[in-house]
């Protein structure tokens, strides 16, 4: 259904929903995140992107599998945690970011589903704000079949118009989260259309960056394994993690126990995020590390996201969003390698 | 129910020739003093890592203290210079991110500085109690 | 004011001369004001160089990667690398080289002096420009900053938008260097350690919810670790992976591996971290803030820092990354060191 929203009246439609986990962009010191929200009064959309994705709240970057503890010597009992599972609700979800989400769906589900991902991605739905200017000057997520007014992965989408929200229900739990405030909403009017028409068009203008002729990129990179062009491209790669950790897609993680104490034996199994641009992550118990240097690294960033994923998954592993190129500290320029990637040989 | 005082946890790196000898010689000597230290003994106090102290910390100890010989007397002739400057550096920072001062200590303890050794941990105890268990660093549980 | 061009011939005749294997400076990068670091190895590839107020990243970095490439590669390219350094990157080098982590041959410096200004701040100059695009950043003749947006030029007082680190610098010329652009005007902080006050002057409780509401934003990306140039060590204390293995640890061994921290990027893993890290850097950090700049939380990391490094100043009359035969801080000592806080 279809619906607009005064914009004075978000923070009462935020209160109605109290009995859900509520999640939205809060601004600290500048910078934007997505936390839990106490004071329904607080939420504001006036914003760009986050600087976290919201894959954060889905897949933290701290998970509990299991607590383990021997009281002697044949008593080891190891207890599965589980997350909570209450009705959650993120607002304020870029489309890309919502892309992305649909994309680590296929990760951590298929035949084999990850309980942890999917008990707290059953209970979530993601209020989407579509992109009516670019967050980023470096969005591209044209190029990655993505748009800022993309529905992939939303329940709700939300379209500023000024001093309301135009406001799309998805899917039946998009319905339900307007239903339940329904006397906070009004039909759109023939204007309120047109105004969401106008915005729509103009949106897609405004994205300025692209890789052009992306669909060339899956099968020449097949080729492109021992180029010359990974040296190039990450000579001034400072293998920091920025773009890994930022990245809304990105999805691998390590293991680890975490022992408090050895006699009698307690610890938990935790689940943190890895980073594959870390020397580190494929450094094997021998010693040997097969990814030893940055240009192996960084092609096997690009080769994972537009050759591997593409191959099995059938989706660019990139949703556009921009922030490994705004934050990278020497300015290493996804798009740019990509074109390079398109051009190599020529 | 009665209340349980607070009894701190103090770690204490002692290097082996002078301040693990000096509390030996208290031990040997039936001195009384609190039994809240866990020794660690080290080969020299210039051996003590930073990150024997922060580890300490992290691992829920209410006090730390670095005992060695005394300027000129190091086994290792210049050991203990290295640790003065090392531990004042320690200090500095941990009191700067805000954590009690009094929580962390060094000391010159000699072979015969049985009774000194004593004193310290006595005073040392009855300085934490009051600040109560060290939860600024400790690794949560 | 130094003039791009001269740096331009500068690094084409020592290029053109084959002197050295490459030139690492600074180009304009294809996503945003702030340039990206170069790697130029023909002459008539200077021309990407730019020079402005932007020009903020450590290239000295770049070192410890010639390092391992020296280490690594079968035939190495054994010629100096080439190197733009400002007067803080100049004396990271100086602390290489005091450090025998390179030798004063591995690199030809091009030194640039900063002269009477230094670099922007980010964080300045959006909130003053806001949503407006720059297109240009440049000194003047008098050392003001001129920014150019789509609205004209606009003119300011270097001190407005210039790094915090800029107006205590002690060094706003290259120490060493081979050849030298720009003048050598000395310019010498009031109070070099002004920053830091505002976090010294707050209450033990003040400051210990200021760090600990920093450092729980961390999400342990290492990037502060991977920018700085004095953190070149193969293996960190962070990362658990030296071990060494024979064919007779058992998976028991390798369980119980010392581990100083854990991963889990919470706040006593991140203190520990944080922590240990600027007890590393002590008498080493030369304040170039790239940690800093480079974090994506915003943790204001050059405090920890340069907290060590007014300790190291007034405990023991340490200046670091002047003179590359000074011994290190933390490997030498003086008689008369303080021990007023040893009992």
């Amino acid at each position: 259904m279809e619906k607009v929203l005064a914009k004075k009246s978000f923070p009462q439609w935020v209160k109605i929903l109290s009995s859900y986990k509520i999640f939205a962009p809060v601004e600290k010191e500048n910078l934007w995140n997505y936390e839990l929200i106490e004071n329904p009064e607080k939420v504001n959309l006036d914003y760009l992107n986050t600087v976290l994705s919201p894959k954060k709240i889905i897949f933290p970057q701290r998970e509990i599998y299991l607590e383990f503890s021997a009281e002697n010597e044949d008593g080891l009992k190891v207890e599965e945690v589980l997350p909570d599972e209450k009705p959650s609700v993120i607002f304020g979800v870029r489309p890309c970011d919502a892309k992305s989400l649909t994309l680590t769906d296929k990760v951590f589900g298929g035949d084999f589903e990850d309980i942890y991902y999917w008990s707290r991605r059953k209970q979530m739905a993601l209020v989407g704000l579509s992109c009516s200017t670019p967050p980023s000057p470096n969005c591209f997520c044209l190029t990655v079949d993505g748009s800022p007014f993309s529905k992939d992965g939303l329940d709700v989408i939300m379209t500023d118009l000024g001093d309301k929200y135009f406001i799309e229900t998805l899917t039946k739990k998009g319905e339900q989260l307007v239903s339940t405030a329904k006397a906070l909403f009004k039909t759109p009017t023939e204007k309120d259309k047109k105004d969401l028409l106008k915005i729509q068009q103009e949106a897609k203008k405004l994205i300025k960056r692209q890789v052009e002729s992306i669909k060339k990129i899956p099968p020449k990179l097949k080729e492109m394994f021992d180029a010359s062009l990974w040296d190039e491209e990450s000579m001034s790669c400072i293998r920091c993690g920025i773009c890994t950790y930022l990245c809304p897609t990105c999805h691998c993680f390590d293991i680890n126990d975490e022992v408090d104490s050895h006699s009698p034996l307690k610890g938990k199994r935790i689940r943190t995020w890895d980073n594959c641009q870390f020397p580190d992550f494929t450094m094997h118990s021998s010693g040997h590390n097969p990814r030893p240097d940055k240009a192996s690294r960084l092609r096997q960033r690009i080769m994972h996201k537009f050759q591997y994923f593409v191959e099995r998954y059938k989706n660019y592993q990139c949703t556009g969003c921009g922030r490994c190129i705004s934050q990278c500290p020497v300015g290493i320029d996804i798009i740019e390698v990509l074109d390079k990637v398109r051009d190599y040989g020529a | 129910m009665m209340a349980e005082e607070f009894e701190p946890k103090i770690v204490a790196f002692l290097c082996k020739w002078c301040s693990s000898a000096g509390s030996d010689l208290a031990g040997v000597s039936r001195m009384q003093y609190p039994p809240n230290v866990v020794p660690i003994q080290v080969m020299c106090s210039g051996s003590v890592s930073p990150l024997y102290i922060l580890s300490a910390f992290n691992k829920g100890a209410d006090g730390v203290l670095v005992s060695g010989c005394h300027p000129g007397d190091c086994h290792y002739i210049k050991g203990n210079y290295y640790a003065r400057r090392r531990i004042a550096l320690v200090k500095q920072l941990l009191e700067y991110i805000g954590l009690e001062p009094q929580r962390f200590q060094m000391s010159w303890v000699s072979a015969a500085e049985g009774t000194k050794y004593t004193e310290i941990i006595k005073d040392f105890v009855q300085e934490l109690k009051p600040l109560g268990p060290q939860t600024k660093l400790r690794r949560a549980q | 004011m130094v003039n791009l061009e001269d740096l331009k011939k500068e690094a084409s005749a020592v290029l053109k001369d084959e002197k050295v294997k490459y030139v690492i400076g600074y180009q304009k990068s294809s996503n945003g004001l702030m340039p990206a670091p170069v790697f130029i190895n023909k002459p008539e590839d200077v021309e990407k160089l730019i020079w402005n107020p932007t020009c903020i990243h450590n290239l000295t970095r770049f070192l410890t990667d010639e390092r391992q490439r020296k280490i690594k590669e079968k035939h190495p390219d054994e010629r100096p690398v080439g190197l733009i350094v400002k007067g803080c990157d100049s004396r990271a080098l100086v602390v290489l080289l005091q450090e025998k982590l390179i030798s004063r041959e591995d690199v030809y410096i091009i030194g640039v002096s900063c002269e009477n200004a230094g670099v922007v701040d980010e964080k300045k100059l959006a909130k003053k420009f806001k949503d407006k695009k720059i297109e240009r950043i440049e000194f003047d003749e008098k050392d003001n900053i001129v920014v150019t947006t789509k609205d004209g030029k606009t003119k300011m007082a270097a001190s407005e938008i210039l790094a915090e680190r800029c107006l205590e610098c002690k060094a706003n010329f290259p120490v060493i260097y081979d050849v030298l652009l720009g003048e050598k005007t000395k310019r010498q902080p009031e109070n070099p350690f002004q920053s830091l006050e505002k976090i010294e002057s707050l209450s033990e409780k003040e400051r210990w919810d200021f760090w600990k509401e920093q450092l729980s934003k961390c999400i342990r990306c290492y990037a502060c670790r991977s920018v700085c140039p004095m953190c070149y060590c193969d293996e960190c204390v962070v990362d658990t992976i030296n071990f060494a293995v024979t064919a007779d640890t058992t998976a028991e061994e390798k369980a119980q591996k010392i581990k100083w921290l854990e991963k889990s990027p919470v706040l006593s893993e991140n203190f520990v971290y944080h922590f240990i890290r600027a007890i590393h850097l002590a008498g080493r950090c030369i304040d170039c803030a790239e940690c800093e700049r480079v974090c994506p939380l915003d943790i204001p990391i050059r405090f920890l820092n340069k907290k060590l490094e007014k300790a190291a100043k007034e405990l023991f009359d340490y200046d670091a990354g002047f003179d590359p035969d000074h011994p290190s801080l933390v490997a030498s000592f003086r008689d008369e060191d303080p021990e007023d806080f040893i009992r």
